[in-house]
């Protein structure tokens, strides 16, 4: 089969050049010239002339690939490298096909030319190998990146690339789908309204497939629930939803999503989806892994404006320019005094609405930083370039950082729009600014906080004492002994070496390594009594200053908003080696211009101002389409558990493409034209018959085969509860759920070997872990949760919680032991357990009932008799089998000893740390508190936490 | 039902009536599992299979020296960049810019062995020709990021995203693992991750039952092992027979559902590992010599040697993959310190294993790996206005050793006289990850998945096998 086709295309090849000499015909010669610039020599370019021909000093074989006549002259290998007309035996041709393994070009694997290539080669040197001269190249390319539409593709104009041919390198239209506007489709009159169904049935008739039936009651209130609130229903709303459900289902339907829409928990649960995205967390990563006090004001805030239904066109423009609209509210307010505003913000006087803005910018000091061991321009650069990132991934579904050191592989974005959009930011300086707390920020536990880091901090500064006093005494007799006065360690530091005692005289390497300690620790607990003062991490606009350090970030008495920063194309990334410099700008792909620029239409103002609330602006724009795209892509991900278009973060070439690019573009118009409000868009999708889906399908193994991804939504997909929702959850069933919003980060108890394992910082040990001593401190939702990003909390990790130095698009569910361990092991699971069974013991006394108020509180439905039967029968067991044991009791802590290699010395030294938090700890139940009768039925609440209904959303 | 499991390699032997006696399975599981039969699939997604082809080694131990090893610092001399040493360099390669100038390698080279094996001269115990005859040192590997998450994604899983299954979840996948009572992939780090995090064990688009197990360098090696102490086992196999039972109701009505069956393997897998974990990591009862052999009285080398010796101990067992990661080897400056220091942490443990498994008659089934994410540059540029003697990253050339498992002992490939660029034999990544699959009896173009409507081939895109390893 094969070698017919060759002599097949062989004899075509021939004929093609007979009738090219015979003939001469001029049209063949155009269409040759034309292949031949367009496509032969730019392939020859960049597969062969590196060897041959670019470097003059090294050519390889002796063969100089650059001109007709290097070729027809050959190598030292062959002087047959192109016989015109004869494609079979010309060497360069037979090299690329790899049919001679002594002969193989390029010689790389990696290189190899693709079928396609291998034709067009043979095609070119069978019509008469025509090689045009310059001027004819020229004219010839001109004309055909005249044409933006052709066989090859689509061109797209952007600010341009830092070669032609990649400025002009064209592409397949269904790849660059996110770059073009979105076009409303139009939908048959009846469903203009809610065009999903229209949409989904559509794909799903080409395939000649129903949709599921529509899911029963249970599973709808469950479902609906987890997806708005997190939460699972109380077996009264399912009951109350059950009935109305009988009477009236639409209505019944509307009136669940209504509620859930106005439940204040709909702002915990979306939140989760926003900072998954943008990464919060409460510290600041890397080696010291400080901690960003007030970080939770960002956290409230995006809570708050969900909760609030705030348009995401303002959602957006506050978290990227907040403060520079807080700023330009009060000069309006006071009278243009600039002087009043420079006083405003050092004082962090500003109105509540300001406040709110100034919070939103929390965004902005998101990623993972420090400049430990950076130099500052690096450091700076490596701040900048994250942010970059950031607000392409979060707002505009693009991954920056691949065209930061390049114009993009396969995306139209050149190097240049990435340096645009650097200096669009580069005005940014990060700190820590005074704001007053809003009416709305719940500052509950301050006091009893300060109180506790108080007490930390007394213990460090205490135990530091001891040691520097140890020290002093033994300078003081080192001074009377050289008959010196005594002088203070301040004093002495810049003595000559002989007129003072050694550093650390006194000290032997424990108290040493101690002192580093307790040195640390002190500046740790001084600083964490910043987490009760008006302060907030957010950004101000200024020159490129001096870092102190990452510890303290604040903002300059004086800052120059009038300072301009400039920006370079940093050749390959480095800051080493700047290029072309750039003016601030947009993505130009997309082709939407910056309102009011002159001249370039890509452009930013300069000033640092204009410049990044431009940039704002323009993503915010009702016509950008990757943002209006990339956020009804995400809403509808979290509805269905994955999104229409596959990567959430990345529209481009290379990402996932829209399985109903139709519906996309609809959803996105429909948004904007409703106003950007979320809160309608969840209703929307969930009023479509699509949500209503059972999560089974008659035809499932049909299904299975033709489309396993579900990608044409013929049922629902069925999901795993996440991590946050399966705590939440289980300490909604167990009644210990505190469901206070917001405010400083909740304490839960961790793994206890986890909170109290070492943990390396720079110079020392971070301190332990300590959960807050009362349940209602603790059993807070896990939004709420201290983040650390050096240290996660391993239950929740284990259910694949995202680690928060990089952006989370779609969670992971895997089922692995580990999560099997902790589900029947830990002590978590153990007290909730425990917490539940005794909710069910005071709800009821039966054990049938017994059993029958667990099902409905884990699962919303009452046991099957087989269930009741055997779970009975399982309860007595257990019963029998726990009044034969006796768990002993659990204590926490109250001091540990912890070791560490002392730096100097290289010696294991070993200190002590106080956990007051555990001295007043009211613990929750424990095994050894309770009866046998409480431990058999917590063995049965234990199973129901265990089981698949449970852990499944369908 | 077409499950996708049972779609390529074939399970052998190990009945129904075998799991059921091995695993001390009540009615609940018993029930769980036929119900797991009824659906086409085999007794346990672990079981162990026959492999396609001949194999040479059975078992894999990979060292991963996480931040990539100087190839020049460790086994492959350049003495030519100690004449240049300090002279300045125009090379391209690598991610450093600005002045550049050449770093000759601070240690000294000798040749050990009767193969011809070179080695720097901190290398103390893999010295010993028992060990080093043993020795293949391959340079002709070429990585292709620059970057650390990537490059170490590229290794383990074949591709540079860090989504797709890695190399210890094919070769658990096609040929199951001995031992149902541990998992089939073990992977051992320090305290802390190495870069791009739990990813580098990842399973991928494979069933969840084929991703790395990790156990923790201190504390207990998984979180949570052990049953409440006033919980018996029985009380455990009463409990999760009561679960096989929800979940067989549960299942029943959800037919579409396959990740219930991965799940409730899940727990299976945890009640057993909850036996053989502590078992297994105890290493107690280790007498002096052993424990004097893998550096264990050493706190430098303890953490390797520790869980070099826990790899020989699971191969022992029947655990089929075990990677161990050990980081540092990041080398921009101080190379000498760090790189000493680094050899020291490792050299004791890895030597103990080679001779371990080879006084046990293991070697020969076990195939020992020792490899970065990439190699590094000849060259290095100058840090805040001074020659900071140490390395930036280089994909263009590396340097492993691999020991049993069917491979021939000697060096292979060679790089330029400056370790930029790997000159013979040069092989990119896919093609060693091809020859290990090779040496382990699986074709790596049958060794598919089916996911997404289609056979996805679990090394990506195939490629060539680098015959001259092989034995």
């Amino acid at each position: 089969m094969a070698t017919s086709f060759r002599i097949r295309s062989i004899l075509a090849g021939f004929s093609l050049a007979f009738t090219a000499v015979l003939h001469g015909a001029p049209a063949d010669e155009a269409a040759a010239a034309r292949s031949f610039t367009l496509k032969v020599l730019p392939l020859l370019k960049e597969k062969c002339f590196a060897c041959h021909g670019d470097d003059k000093e090294k050519i390889k074989g002796d063969l100089n690939m650059l001109s007709r006549e290097g070729l027809l002259k050959g190598g030292e290998n062959s002087d047959k490298v192109l016989v015109p007309g004869k494609a079979e035996a010309s060497s360069m041709f037979v090299a690329v096909t790899w049919q001679d393994a002594d002969l193989e070009m390029p010689p790389k694997e990696n290189d190899r030319l693709t079928k396609e290539q291998i034709e067009l080669l043979r095609d070119w040197i069978a019509a008469g190998a025509l090689w045009p001269g310059e001027a004819e190249q020229a004219k010839l390319r001109e004309a055909e990146r005249a044409v933006v539409s052709n066989a090859d593709g689509v061109i797209l104009k952007s600010s341009g690339g830092l070669a032609d041919a990649w400025t002009y390198r064209r592409y397949k239209a269904e790849d660059i789908w996110a770059f073009q506007p979105v076009k409303k489709p139009a939908v048959p009159e009846a469903q203009a309204g809610n065009a999903i169904d229209h949409f989904i049935s559509a794909k799903l008739a080409k395939t000649k497939t129903e949709p599921a039936a529509r899911a029963d009651a249970p599973t709808l209130i469950r479902r609906a629930s987890f997806d708005l609130i997190g939460l699972p229903p109380t077996p009264e709303e399912v009951a109350t939803f059950v009935t109305a459900w009988k009477v009236e289902p639409a209505k019944a339907w509307e009136s669940l999503i209504d509620r859930l829409l106005a439940s204040p928990h709909y702002g915990e649960r979306w939140a989760q989806h926003w900072l998954d995205v943008t990464r919060y967390a409460d510290t600041g990563g890397m080696a010291n892994d400080y901690e960003r006090s007030n970080m939770w004001r960002y956290r409230d805030y995006v809570i708050r404006s969900l909760n609030n239904d705030k348009p995401y066109n303002e959602f957006v423009l506050e978290q990227l320019a907040g403060d520079q609209l807080a700023d330009a509210s009060a000069l309006k307010r006071l009278g243009g005094d600039a002087k009043k505003l420079a006083q405003t913000r050092l004082k962090g006087e500003y109105t509540p609405e300001e406040a709110e803005d100034i919070v939103a910018t929390g965004f902005l000091r998101m990623g993972p930083w420090d400049n430990a061991m950076v130099k500052d321009e690096e450091a700076r650069q490596i701040y900048r370039d994250d942010l970059v990132n950031a607000i392409g991934q979060t707002f505009l579904a693009t991954t920056m950082r691949c065209f930061k050191c390049h114009d993009h592989k396969f995306d139209p974005l050149p190097t240049r729009d990435y340096y645009r959009v650097y200096a669009a930011i580069s005005g940014i300086q990060m700190a820590e600014r005074p704001l007053s707390y809003l009416p709305e920020e719940r500052r509950d536990g301050f006091a009893e906080g300060k109180t506790f880091v108080q007490r930390m901090l007394a213990f460090a500064t205490g135990e530091k004492k001891k040691i520097t006093q140890k020290r002093e005494d033994a300078a003081r007799e080192w001074f009377k002994g050289h008959n010196l006065p005594y002088k203070t360690n301040e004093d002495r530091k810049n003595l000559p070496d002989e007129e003072k005692p050694a550093r650390n005289v006194g000290l032997d390497f424990v108290d040493e390594g101690q002192l580093k300690v307790r040195e640390q620790d002190e500046w740790i607990w001084e600083r964490a009594l910043e987490r009760y003062e008006p302060m907030v991490q957010s950004v101000y606009d200024g020159g490129d200053a001096k870092f102190k350090n990452a510890r303290k970030l604040r903002m300059p008495e004086v800052t120059k908003a009038s300072l301009k920063t400039e920006t370079y194309i940093l050749t390959g990334g480095s800051i080493e080696a700047p290029g072309e410099k750039v003016q601030p700008g947009v993505l130009s792909a997309i082709g939407l211009r910056v309102e009011g620029a002159q001249g370039d239409p890509f452009v930013l103002p300069e000033d640092l101002t204009g410049r990044r609330l431009g940039l704002a602006k323009w993503i915010a724009d009702a016509r950008n389409p990757l943002t209006t795209r990339s956020i009804v892509n995400r809403l509808w991900q979290h509805h269905f558990g994955k999104p229409i278009a596959g990567t959430p973060n990345n529209f481009g070439v290379k990402g996932g493409k829209p399985t109903h690019p139709e519906l996309l573009d609809w959803l996105a118009a429909d948004f904007v034209e409703h106003g950007w409000t979320m809160k309608r868009m969840h209703k929307l999708i969930m009023m479509s018959q699509a949500y209503q889906m059972a999560a089974g399908h008659p035809q499932m193994d049909r299904l299975k085969n033709d489309d396993p991804n579900n990608e044409r939504l013929a049922y629902f997909p069925n999901r795993r509860l996440t991590a946050e929702e399966m705590r939440d959850a289980m300490l909604s069933i167990t009644g210990e759920l505190n469901p206070m919003l917001g405010g400083l980060p909740a304490m839960p108890e961790v793994n206890m070997e986890v909170a109290l394992q070492p943990r390396m910082i720079q110079f020392s040990l971070a301190p332990a872990y300590q959960a807050s001593p009362t349940p209602a401190e603790r059993n807070r939702r896990s939004i709420y949760a201290y983040r650390v990003r050096g240290q996660a909390d391993p239950f929740l990790e284990v259910f694949n919680q995202p680690n928060p130095n990089d952006s989370c698009d779609m969670r992971d569910f895997a089922s692995v032991s580990p999560q099997a361990f902790t589900m029947m092991n830990s002590d978590l699971i153990t007290d909730r357990a425990i917490a539940f069974a005794l909710r069910v013991q005071k709800e009821t006394k039966a054990p049938e009932a017994q059993i029958g108020r667990a099902f409905q509180l884990a699962l919303g439905r009452s046991p099957s008799v087989t269930e009741s039967k055997r779970l009975t029968a399982y309860l007595g067991e257990m019963q029998q089998y726990h009044r034969g044991v006796k768990p002993e009791p659990v204590t926490y802590p109250t001091r540990i000893t912890r070791s560490l290699v002392e730096e100097f010395s290289g010696k294991i030294f070993e200190y002590e740390e106080i956990l007051p938090a555990f001295e007043k700890y009211t613990a929750d139940k424990k095994p050894a508190d309770v009866g046998a009768e409480t431990r058999a039925l917590a063995d049965v609440c234990l199973l129901l936490l265990n089981s698949p209904e449970f852990a499944y959303l369908y | 039902m077409n499950h996708p499991l049972c779609s390529r390699p074939v399970s052998n032997a190990f009945t129904r009536r075998q799991m059921f006696h091995g695993l001390g399975a009540s009615l609940g599981s018993l029930a769980f599992t036929d119900l797991l039969a009824k659906d086409g699939v085999a007794a346990s997604p672990l079981a162990p299979k026959n492999p396609m082809l001949p194999a040479k080694a059975k078992n894999v131990i990979m060292l991963f020296m996480e931040g990539g090893p100087g190839h020049m610092d460790t086994f492959d001399p350049k003495p030519k960049l100690n004449e240049l040493h300090k002279k300045e360099s125009k090379l391209a390669a690598g991610q450093e810019t600005g002045f550049k100038f050449f770093v000759g390698s601070p240690f000294k080279f000798n040749k050990v062995g009767k193969n011809g094996i070179e080695m720097c001269d901190q290398w103390k115990y893999l010295a010993d020709p028992y060990v080093a005859d043993e020795l293949c040192n391959y340079r002709g590997c070429q990585a292709e990021s620059l970057n650390h998450p990537e490059a170490l994604y590229h290794m383990n899983t074949g591709s540079r995203l860090g989504a797709d299954p890695a190399l210890g979840s094919w070769v658990t996948y096609g040929l199951g693992s001995v031992n149902q009572n541990l998992p089939g992939y073990v992977v051992m780090t320090e305290l802390a991750y190495p870069q791009g995090g739990a990813r580098n064990w990842s399973n991928g688009f494979l069933p969840a039952n084929f991703q790395g197990t990790r156990l923790r360098p201190e504390g207990s090696p998984i979180l949570d092992l052990n049953a409440q102490p006033f919980k018996t086992r029985a009380h455990q196999r009463r409990f999760l027979d009561e679960m096989a039972f929800l979940n067989e109701q549960h299942a029943a009505q959800h037919a579409e559902h396959k990740e219930l069956a991965a799940r409730m393997e899940s727990y299976e897998l945890a009640y057993r590992m909850q036996m053989e974990v502590p078992e297994l990591a105890d290493i107690q009862g280790e007498n002096e010599a052993t424990r004097e052999m893998y550096g264990l009285n050493d706190k430098d080398t303890a953490t390797f040697g520790r869980q070099c010796l826990l790899a020989r101990k699971m191969i022992e067992k029947g655990v089929r993959f075990v990677q161990i990661f050990s980081g540092g080897w990041d080398s921009h400056d101080y190379l000498e310190r760090a790189h000493t220091e680094r050899i020291r942490s490792v050299d004791r443990g890895m030597a103990a294993l080679i001779r371990d498994l080879k006084q046990r008659g293991m070697l020969e089934d076990t195939l020992v790996i020792w490899t970065g994410e990439f190699g590094r540059t000849p060259d290095n540029n100058k840090r805040g206005g001074v020659y900071s003697l140490g390395r930036g990253h280089n994909n263009q050339a590396m340097t492993m050793l691999m020991a049993g498992g069917g491979v021939k002992p000697g060096i292979v490939g060679s790089t330029d006289d400056l370790g930029l660029k790997a000159v013979e034999t040069v092989h990119p990544i896919r093609d060693l990850h091809v020859t290990l699959l090779q040496l382990l009896g699986l074709d790596d173009n049958k060794l598919t998945y089916y996911h997404a409507g289609r056979y996805k081939q679990l090394s990506q895109f195939g490629g060539q096998v680098i015959k001259e390893l092989i034995a």
